[in-house]
């Protein structure tokens, strides 16, 4: 099939690419392409205009500013994958990072891109969710911040406005030595996720968890936080038992169904993989031993 | 349009296009890059990866806009002065390039890997390369090749120069093998005249509704560049085809009834953009949808409506085979076990969805395209025109994977028809979703089974009904239900049997030959119940095997007595070390696991006719000598990748006594080769070998009348003439002498007839369906996540017997693609019309999914064969899915009754047990 027809917009900065949406009903901003240009190609979407922001500049870096990461929009996956400073501060961004896609896709796959389309399984929204990341925004009113856990405002779609668009993020930052773990359930490697969690875990010394941040995506329409999860381990000092009793509060998350799994499946999926998750962290954090 | 220039494999580069066009058409279409394939156009294939700025990504998923001043790096720039890399020569060397349409994509993914890193470990190979998708080779000798280039892995076993008389057996590399892994190979999308129209297929969006085809002119007036749309009135001959003589029941375009969602009603011929534009709700058709048949139970059901007239209750025929009085046997029987399995739609998948063009010569028509079976595709072809069969020329390209699939006719008719009408040529290729929600499937099976056997373990008795859905079409529906009851209970000997088939039209997608043609749904049936006698008698499931295995001199349930190779029990006796050790292993990790992660090994066993059931099926080999001493062999036989063109020159080469490299070889063409018949059921290495084989010491024998020279004469072929030696009398017979003549033009020409020897079969199917049989038995070692459901294959040992292998190399490739396949089917393939129609929603294995698979052959001749070979292109598949569901039992107590065994199914069946057992 051949994508429809539509006018192609070539943005050199972010105000004309803003200008654009503004200007322009019926209008696409094409990031990465890695889930746009499919979409076009099998018709799925159907725009009037394509606005290209890869010549758009300034949109793509890694840093750490006042204590927190912060990435621009248009960074490629691959160079997120590869920054040493999202190792070091951020290692659970790189945990999710592998499972997304394959090298193909990630070499053109974008972070904003990722946030964007939203999808409820996607690996990037979720640890943003985890991190409590803040997205920053453009439109033609100026900038402004969205808080990661208002950021979703349904399935697939994103609380901006048609013509506002990311352009970046900032995660909050957890301290040298928090436990962390990221657990996905795919049918094959690469594949999008069917239930993936994030477990961030500051844990004391002696060994007692301090703070918790437990995720599940691709359980609800969007990523979910496990409020209830995250009260269960906070105190604890690692118990198996205690994992299992903190995860098992997820088997009641309000669970989608599809062609890959049955409700009830994947709110079993939500247990077993944010206990694993949970698990996973603990062991690498640093007081934990 | 815009101007676009970058660097194209480190020459400058410019195109005026759109900027939004995907960089995988910019390069094959506005460029003649050909050597980027394309799979799927979403991303999820990997066929279409090249460089952008020296890192791979898709170019299907990459807007030409994009690529400006960058550097694009493909296939064809990997060989630097016609020298190939490593990379490729290993990739040659390993068999890594079966059909040769992922090896691009391969390729690519894997020069990325050695950029970043020389020597990958298999994990990096497996991740670098995990975005393209294989069919055919079940990823592990790609595998290989990367890790030898990395220096992990030692180089191939090759036989590369086997002597005159010695090419069978030897593991020469593919005659064809070097054109695809440099972009030369040509598959169907990838060459047709420049001036050719483009044809599109509208596809019914209702799975059953009647319609009617309002005028076009407003269409016509808003797309100018629309030059017809073609219409089921627009059919010239016979508005329907099928695979057998006398069935043709699926109309080449719909007419005023469709009867499966993805069904041709009309057919857009034009300019390229224009017919890809046309949205299908622009076209006037107008449907009245009514109620959908879908499953047999629907189709079955009292008032269902009838899908094809003449066939009442929407049955297709029944199958039966009954020998003995089986429900005596099992009434007398120790032991009786029972059970209903079901399996879903399954998807041929490869990676080439069908293409091709044609275009009209005078009173003939050309068609070009990737096919199963150029003899087949003429004769469609002419009765859908109304003209002769000669008035047809297939000319067949490479074929990117068929495993059954593109033994029926697709985009054939079409463009052979549009081509007709307009004389112009007229190209079409399907899209990915077109290619899967039109084309057949393996059929879904519903079967019950009885087995019963004596407390010492003999099998007594065995009773089989089965259920298989045939979609709207016949295709291959009657071969099924014939095929299923002769081998439905097993590569046993039984003495008592009665199986009985009923194929069933629904309002799904036809269901025609997949590899195994019904029998490896019955397979997962009579291994899932011989595990249960084993488990009742007590004893060791292979062993049971073993004991009950059919030898030579024991009559089928057809009553056909085995009179040579018979291999089971030595398939069978060649896997006992690696059963015995990898059943204690398992139960050792089982004891001391952690209890989340258990293991399990299972063995399944399964034969498997070769060529067609009770029906003729001969093959025509043809070779000559030109006037310059050039030697040929014309094969009909088409290569969809196992390695046919190769197989049938080292047969042929040996038949005449010439060394294999000095053979030329033609292919595929109808006007140019005789007919081979098709490639299916197992029977191009037997039934076309034999052929080969046949022609070749045929033309021996013509060269020796010609120089008057004893059998044992020894020759040499030289330009222009060929020196006979005979008991050191030296003769030359000089060509250029001789009178060029026959259909190719050589001076001396010969050929090769061979048709198995089989009788037809009563109505209680007694006769002599096959020649023979080919055996085979695999053992899967898999680990069972107890809490996911998930199933991890570990390790595959597969023993067959296949007669006498003509390239164990190509045979072995055949082994690992048929284990992914049947891997696939166990565990994650199910075709649902109208959800699971691309390659992200429908799971194939991928490079992390196939295990370690190590082969046995085995070698029980078969004298019907050439030197002693037999099929081994559908058994491959049959026993892996038995297979790993023994291995899921012994892991987890729990017994799969229906494929795929997806994660929710199996925790849901381990959750059902620990309820039952408290
Ligand atoms: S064609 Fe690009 S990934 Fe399949
Ligand atoms: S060789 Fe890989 S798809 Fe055929």
């Amino acid at each position: 099939m051949k994508p429809p027809p539509f006018k192609y917009h070539d943005p050199r900065t972010v105000a004309e690419t803003v200008e654009l949406l503004a200007r322009n009903e019926n209008a696409k901003i094409l990031a990465g392409g890695q889930s746009l240009m499919p979409m076009l190609n099998m018709r799925y979407v159907q725009p009037d205009h394509v606005i290209d922001i890869n010549r758009v500049e300034g949109l793509s870096y890694i840093r750490e500013a006042g204590g927190r990461l912060e990435i621009g929009a248009m960074t490629r996956q691959r160079e997120i994958e590869y920054a040493d400073l999202v190792a070091r501060r951020a290692p659970i961004v790189r945990e999710a990072i592998l499972n997304v896609g394959h090298r193909q896709t990630r070499n053109r796959g974008t972070l904003g891109g990722s946030l964007s389309h939203l999808d409820p399984a996607a690996e990037l929204p979720l640890v943003s969710a985890a991190l409590e990341a803040t997205v920053h925004v453009q439109g033609p009113k100026g900038k402004r911040d969205i808080a990661m856990a208002e950021f979703p405002a349904g399935y697939m779609s994103p609380s901006i406005e048609l013509d506002e668009m990311v352009i970046g993020v900032t995660l909050p930052v957890w301290p040298d030595g928090h436990g962390y773990g990221f657990v996905e359930f795919s049918r094959r490697h690469g594949d999008f996720a069917i239930v993936a969690a994030a477990v961030l875990l500051d844990v004391e010394a002696g060994g007692k968890i301090k703070r918790a941040s437990v995720t599940v995506g691709g359980v609800g329409p969007s990523p979910v936080r496990c409020r209830d999860a995250e009260k269960a381990l906070t105190g604890e000092k690692g118990a198996e038992a205690a994992f299992r009793a903190a995860a098992e509060t997820c088997r009641t998350i309000d669970a989608m169904e599809d062609v890959y799994a049955p409700a009830w499946y994947r709110q079993h999926l939500a247990t077993v993989m944010t206990r694993r998750a949970m698990v996973a962290a603990f062991g690498r954090a640093a007081n934990a031993r | 349009m815009t101007t676009i220039a970058f660097t194209l494999n480190g020459r400058a580069t410019s195109v005026e296009v759109s900027p939004v066009r995907r960089l995988a058409h910019v390069l094959r279409e506005d460029l003649g890059f050909t050597g980027t394939k394309v799979g799927c156009d979403a991303g999820d294939c990997g066929a279409c990866t090249v460089f952008l700025d020296g890192a791979q990504v898709c170019a299907c998923m990459v807007p030409a806009g994009q690529v400006a001043g960058r550097r694009i790096e493909t296939v064809e720039g990997l060989a630097k002065d016609g020298k190939l890399t490593a990379l490729q020569q290993a990739f040659h060397h390993f068999n890594a390039a079966q059909c040769g349409i992922c090896t691009p994509g391969m390729l690519m993914a894997a020069a990325d890997l050695f950029q970043r890193t020389a020597r990958p470990s298999e994990d990096e190979v497996m991740d670098a390369l995990g975005g393209v998708l294989c069919r055919c080779t079940g990823y592990r000798k790609i595998v290989d090749a990367v890790l030898h280039v990395a220096g992990r892995v030692p180089a191939a076993a090759l036989d590369n120069t086997p002597d005159a008389g010695r090419a069978v057996g030897a593991r020469f590399p593919k005659v064809d093998g070097l054109q695809k892994l440099d972009g030369r190979e040509i598959f169907g999308a990838d060459q047709a005249p420049a001036d050719a129209l483009w044809l599109r297929a509208v596809r019914s969006p209702h799975f059953s509704a009647t319609f009617t085809v309002g005028a076009c002119d407003a269409l016509h007036r808003k797309y100018p560049g629309l030059v017809r749309v073609f219409t089921a009135r627009d059919v010239p001959g016979n508005n329907g085809f099928g695979v057998y003589p006398q069935v043709k029941d699926q109309p080449v375009l719909a007419d005023g009834d469709v009867r499966f969602r993805g069904e041709a009603v009309a057919a857009l011929v034009g300019d390229r953009d224009t017919v890809m534009t046309i949205r299908d709700d622009e076209v006037p058709i107008h449907y009245t949808p009514r109620t959908a048949l879908v499953g047999v139970d629907s189709a079955l059901a009292e008032g269902a409506h009838r899908l094809h007239t003449d066939k009442p209750g929407n049955i297709l025929a029944f199958g039966y085979v009954e020998r003995g009085d089986a429900d005596a046997a099992l009434a007398a029987a120790d032991v009786v076990v029972e059970g209903t399995f079901e399996t879903a739609f399954v998807e041929h998948a490869y990676i080439e969805p069908e293409a091709g063009w044609a275009r009209r010569v005078g009173d003939r028509v050309e068609v070009t395209v990737t096919t199963q079976t150029p003899y087949m595709d003429r004769d469609e072809v002419a009765q859908v025109l109304g003209i002769a069969n000669e008035a047809v020329r297939i000319i067949p390209t490479a074929c990117g994977g068929g495993f059954g699939g593109k033994l029926d006719i697709s985009v054939q008719p079409l463009v052979a028809l549009a081509a007709w009408h307009l004389d112009r040529p007229v190209r079409c290729v399907y899209h990915r979703i077109e290619s899967m929600s039109s084309t057949t499937k393996r059929h879904p099976a519903r079967m019950t089974a009885r087995y019963g056997c004596t407390k010492d373990g003999a099998l007594s008795g065995f009773t089989f009904f089965g259920d298989f859905n045939t979609g709207a079409y016949t295709s291959w529906g009657l071969t099924v239900k014939d095929r299923v009851p002769i081998h439905a209970m097993g590569p046993y000997h039984v003495p008592a049997v009665r199986a009985k088939t009923r194929a069933v039209f629904t309002n799904e997608t036809p269901a025609g030959a997949f590899r195994g043609f019904g029998v490896p749904q019955a397979a997962i049936t009579h291994e899932a119940l011989m595990d249960e006698m084993a488990e009742r008698i007590g004893m060791d499931p292979l062993e049971f095997r073993w004991k009950n295995a059919i030898r030579v001199g024991q009559p089928t349930a057809s009553g056909q007595v085995l009179k040579a190779s018979a291999g089971l029990a030595e398939c069978l006796a060649a896997l006992r070390p690696h059963w015995r050790k990898a059943r204690a292993e398992a139960e050792a990790f089982n004891r001391t696991g952690d209890g989340v992660r258990r293991r399990g090994v299972g063995v399944g066993a399964i034969w498997y006719g070769c060529g067609a059931t009770s029906a003729p099926n001969p093959s025509t080999m043809r070779m000559g000598v030109a006037a310059d001493g050039t030697v040929t062999l014309y094969s009909g036989a088409q290569d969809i990748g196992q390695g046919t063109n190769t197989t049938m020159s080292q047969v042929a080469a040996d038949g005449l006594g010439i060394a294999v490299d000095r053979l030329r070889l033609v292919w595929g063409d109808t006007d140019l080769t005789p007919d081979s018949g098709k490639t299916s059921a197992s029977r191009q290495a037997y039934v076309s070998g034999g052929a080969a084989k046949r022609a070749g010491e045929n033309l021996r024998a013509e060269i020796l009348r010609l120089a008057n020279a004893g059998q044992d004469a020894w020759l040499r072929f030289e330009p222009g003439a060929i020196v006979v030696e005979d008991r050191g009398r030296m003769q030359t017979i000089d060509l250029r002498r001789l009178e060029a003549g026959g259909p190719n033009g050589d001076v001396i020409m010969a050929e090769g007839y061979f048709d198995p020897p089989t009788e037809p079969l009563d109505e209680k199917g007694q006769g002599v369906p096959y020649a023979t049989y080919g055996f085979a038995a695999q053992i899967a070692e898999v680990e069972v996540d107890v809490e996911l459901g998930t199933v991890k294959v570990r390790r595959i040992v597969a023993a067959h017997d296949v007669g006498r292998s003509l390239n164990p190399t190509q045979v072995e490739g055949q082994i690992h693609g048929g284990v992914a396949q049947g891997l696939g089917l166990a565990l994650m393939e199910e075709y649902i019309p109208g959800r699971t129609e691309n390659l992200h929603d429908y799971l194939i294995p991928t490079f992390g999914d196939v295990p370690e698979i190590e082969t046995i052959l085995v070698e029980d001749p078969e004298p019907t064969g050439p030197y002693g070979a037999k099929g081994v292109g559908e058994h491959v598949l049959c026993a892996t899915a038995p297979a790993i569901f023994g291995g899921i039992y012994q892991a987890t107590g729990v017994r799969i009754r229906r494929a795929p065994a997806t994660p929710d199914r199996v925790r849901a069946a381990i959750l059902a047990r620990k309820e039952q057992r408290p």
